[in-house]
C-alpha cells in the first residue's frame, strides 16, 4: 500500500479554501487508493448504511491493524484515503481509544461530513473500532 | 398576462442566495419547490393576526382562524376543479393521503382481490399498497409501463373483475414522464375499481381537473407547488371517502363519545383527527392563489423549454444516458456510466447547483432502467435559461474531472 502520510494529506486538505478545491483534492486522493479486487468486493465486506457502496477489509499482523477499503464513488474513495491514513498502523486498543470522528474533523472535510454522507462515514469508523 | 421567469424570480427571496461561493442554481424542484413571498407572508400574517385553534369557536380569533381555514378548503377544491359532492381532506402530504386510502379500504379487501399500480410509482404509491396486500392476502400487480410512459393494449387484462384498487402516478418523479392516465383510469373504472391518482409531481406544472379525470381519489403535497412543507390534501368523491376507515382517531373527528362508543363526525372532519396544520393550510391556499395569478400555460411551456434545452445540449454526448423523454416534461434524469451520480452531484453542489442524485424513492423503476441511481435536474417557473446552460456546462466539467482514472 502507498505510504499514507496523514500530515501531508491533512495539510493538502487544509489548504483548500473552497468546496470546489476540497472536491478536487479528494478526487486526486482517490487516485492513490489501492483498489480492492472484485473477489474482495463481496457482500460480507460491505459497510452497511453508506449512500455509495463501501467495502472494508481488516488485516492484523503482530497486533497492528491494516485496513483496505474501496467504494464505487470517487469522492468516497478520497475520504477513505483520509480515513486509512488515520487508522492504519495502530493496534485495535489504540484505535478504540481514539476519537476518530474528531480526528477526521481536523481534515477540513466538514462540508462533506455534514451531508448525508456523515452516517455512512460514522459506520465505517465504528467498524474500524470493533 | 404573460409569463417571465426573471420577474417571477424576484418573488422568491431564497433564490438570491449564494451556495458554496456561487450563485445558487436550484434545480431540485421535483423534491420541493422554493416559496414565494406571498406564501411566506401568509404564514406570518396568520400568526400575527389570526392564530387560534379552529372549529372550537367561542372567540374572535378562533372564528377568524376557522374562516381562513375553511376558505382554504374551498380554495384547494377550486384549484383542483373539484365537483359537487366531493371533499378535500387535509393531510401531511401525498404519502399520508395515500396511506389514509390504503388503510381506509382495508376492511373491504379480500384475498381474491387485486391491487394494481404501475411500474413508474414512487415508493409512496407502492409500499402502502404492498403492505395492504400483505395484510389482506390480496395480490399486488404492477402494470408494466415503459420508461416512455407507453401503454400497451395487450396490458388490458391487468384490469379485470378482481381489480379492486388502481393507484397510479400522474407523472413519474424519477424521470418526469407522464403516464397514460386517461386510458388507464377508463380501464379501471370499467371494472369497478377504486381509482387513486398520485398528483405530487403534477400540481406545480399542470392545471389539475379532477372532474375531468373522474378519479375517486387524488393526492398531492403543498411543498411541491410553492406551498409549505407538512401540508397536502386527499381529494375524494363523497361516496369513496365515506367508506374509508379513519387512519387516526381522536379529537375533532368525533361527534359524540362515551366510554363504550364513539360516533364519528361527518366528512371532511371524520378523516382529520387532532388539531390540523392550520398555518400549512393557509400557506397552501396562498400557493394556490400564487399559481392562479400566473399564466399557467405559458409557465409550463417555459419549464418544458428549460428541460428541452438541457436534453438537446446533452443528447449527443456519448458519456451521458438520458432517461427522461425529449418533450412534454420538466425533468431531465440522466446518468454517466462509470461515474457515480453522488460524485457528479458533489461537484455540481460545489458550484452552487442543487440537483438530486439517487434512486428517487423508486427502486423498482431504477431496476427497470438498469441503473442504481440517476442525476435529476428538475425545473420550476423561476429557473432561467442561463441556469439550464450552467447546469450543462458544470456537468460536463464534472465528467471531465471525474472521468479520468
Amino acid at each position: 500500500m502507498t505510504e499514507l502520510n496523514r500530515d501531508a494529506i491533512q495539510a493538502q486538505l487544509k489548504a483548500c479554501t473552497s468546496k470546489e478545491a476540497t472536491f478536487k483534492e479528494l478526487v486526486s486522493l482517490s487516485k492513490q487508493l489501492e483498489r480492492l479486487t472484485d473477489a474482495e468486493k463481496i457482500e460480507e465486506n460491505k459497510v452497511k448504511g453508506c449512500e455509495s457502496a463501501v467495502w472494508l477489509i481488516e488485516r492484523q499482523e503482530n497486533g497492528i491493524c491494516t485496513f483496505q477499503a474501496d467504494s464505487d464513488a470517487k469522492l468516497m474513495r478520497g475520504v477513505l484515503m483520509v480515513i486509512l491514513s488515520l487508522t492504519n498502523g495502530h493496534s485495535k486498543a489504540e484505535l478504540q481509544a481514539m476519537d476518530l470522528a474528531a480526528e477526521l474533523n481536523e481534515f477540513n472535510l466538514s462540508s462533506y461530513l455534514t451531508s448525508s454522507r456523515t452516517n455512512g462515514i460514522l459506520r465505517i469508523l465504528q467498524q474500524i473500532q470493533t | 398576462m404573460s409569463f417571465d421567469a426573471n420577474t417571477i424570480r424576484d418573488e422568491f427571496p431564497i433564490l438570491s442566495m449564494e451556495a458554496n461561493e456561487h450563485p445558487l442554481v436550484y434545480l431540485d424542484n421535483a423534491a420541493t419547490t422554493q416559496k414565494p413571498q406571498v406564501v411566506l407572508d401568509a404564514l406570518i400574517t396568520y400568526y400575527t393576526t389570526s392564530n387560534a385553534n379552529v372549529h372550537r369557536g367561542a372567540h374572535y380569533l378562533s372564528d377568524r382562524a376557522t374562516a381562513q381555514f375553511e376558505h382554504a378548503r374551498d380554495r384547494v377544491a377550486q384549484f383542483l376543479n373539484a365537483p359537487e359532492n366531493s371533499y378535500v381532506i387535509w393531510t401531511k402530504g401525498t404519502t399520508e393521503a395515500i396511506n389514509q386510502v390504503a388503510h381506509g379500504l382495508e376492511w373491504c379487501i379480500t384475498p381474491d382481490d387485486e391491487i394494481l399500480i404501475t411500474s413508474l410509482e414512487h415508493h409512496a404509491n407502492l409500499v402502502p399498497w404492498q403492505q395492504l396486500a400483505f395484510r389482506t392476502g390480496a395480490r399486488l400487480r404492477v402494470l408494466p409501463l415503459t420508461s416512455k410512459g407507453e401503454w400497451e393494449p395487450e396490458y388490458a387484462h391487468y384490469f379485470n373483475e378482481h381489480t379492486r384498487i388502481f393507484a397510479c402516478t400522474q407523472i413519474s418523479n424519477a424521470i418526469g414522464v407522464k403516464t397514460p392516465l386517461k386510458d388507464m383510469l377508463a380501464a379501471a373504472k370499467a371494472v369497478g375499481a377504486f381509482t387513486l391518482v398520485d398528483g405530487a409531481q403534477a400540481v406545480a406544472h399542470y392545471e389539475v381537473d379532477v372532474t375531468e379525470l373522474d378519479c375517486d381519489f387524488y393526492a398531492f403535497s403543498g411543498h411541491k407547488m410553492y406551498g409549505p412543507t407538512g401540508i397536502g390534501a386527499l381529494y375524494g368523491k363523497a361516496h369513496a371517502l365515506d367508506v374509508l376507515t379513519p387512519l387516526q382517531t381522536g379529537g375533532e373527528m368525533v361527534s359524540h363519545v362515551t366510554y363504550n362508543s364513539t360516533e364519528f363526525n361527518t366528512l371532511p372532519y371524520r378523516l382529520e383527527a387532532g388539531t390540523p396544520n392550520i398555518e400549512g393550510v393557509i400557506g397552501l391556499s396562498a400557493a394556490c392563489d400564487f399559481l392562479a395569478s400566473q399564466d399557467r400555460e405559458d409557465m409550463l411551456i417555459w419549464e418544458q423549454k428549460l428541460a428541452r434545452y438541457v436534453y438537446d445540449e446533452l443528447k449527443f454526448n456519448n458519456d451521458i444516458e438520458i432517461y427522461s423523454p425529449a418533450i412534454d416534461t420538466t425533468v431531465v434524469s440522466l446518468s454517466v456510466p462509470g461515474i457515480h451520480t453522488l460524485d457528479l452531484n458533489g461537484y455540481l453542489d460545489s458550484q452552487g447547483i442543487a440537483v438530486r442524485a439517487g434512486s428517487h424513492c423508486a427502486h423498482p423503476l431504477m431496476a427497470q432502467l438498469g441503473v442504481s441511481s440517476t442525476l435529476r435536474a428538475s425545473f420550476a417557473c423561476y429557473n432561467t435559461l442561463s441556469e439550464a446552460r450552467r447546469f450543462c456546462d458544470v456537468l460536463l466539467e464534472a465528467i471531465e474531472i471525474l472521468g479520468d482514472d
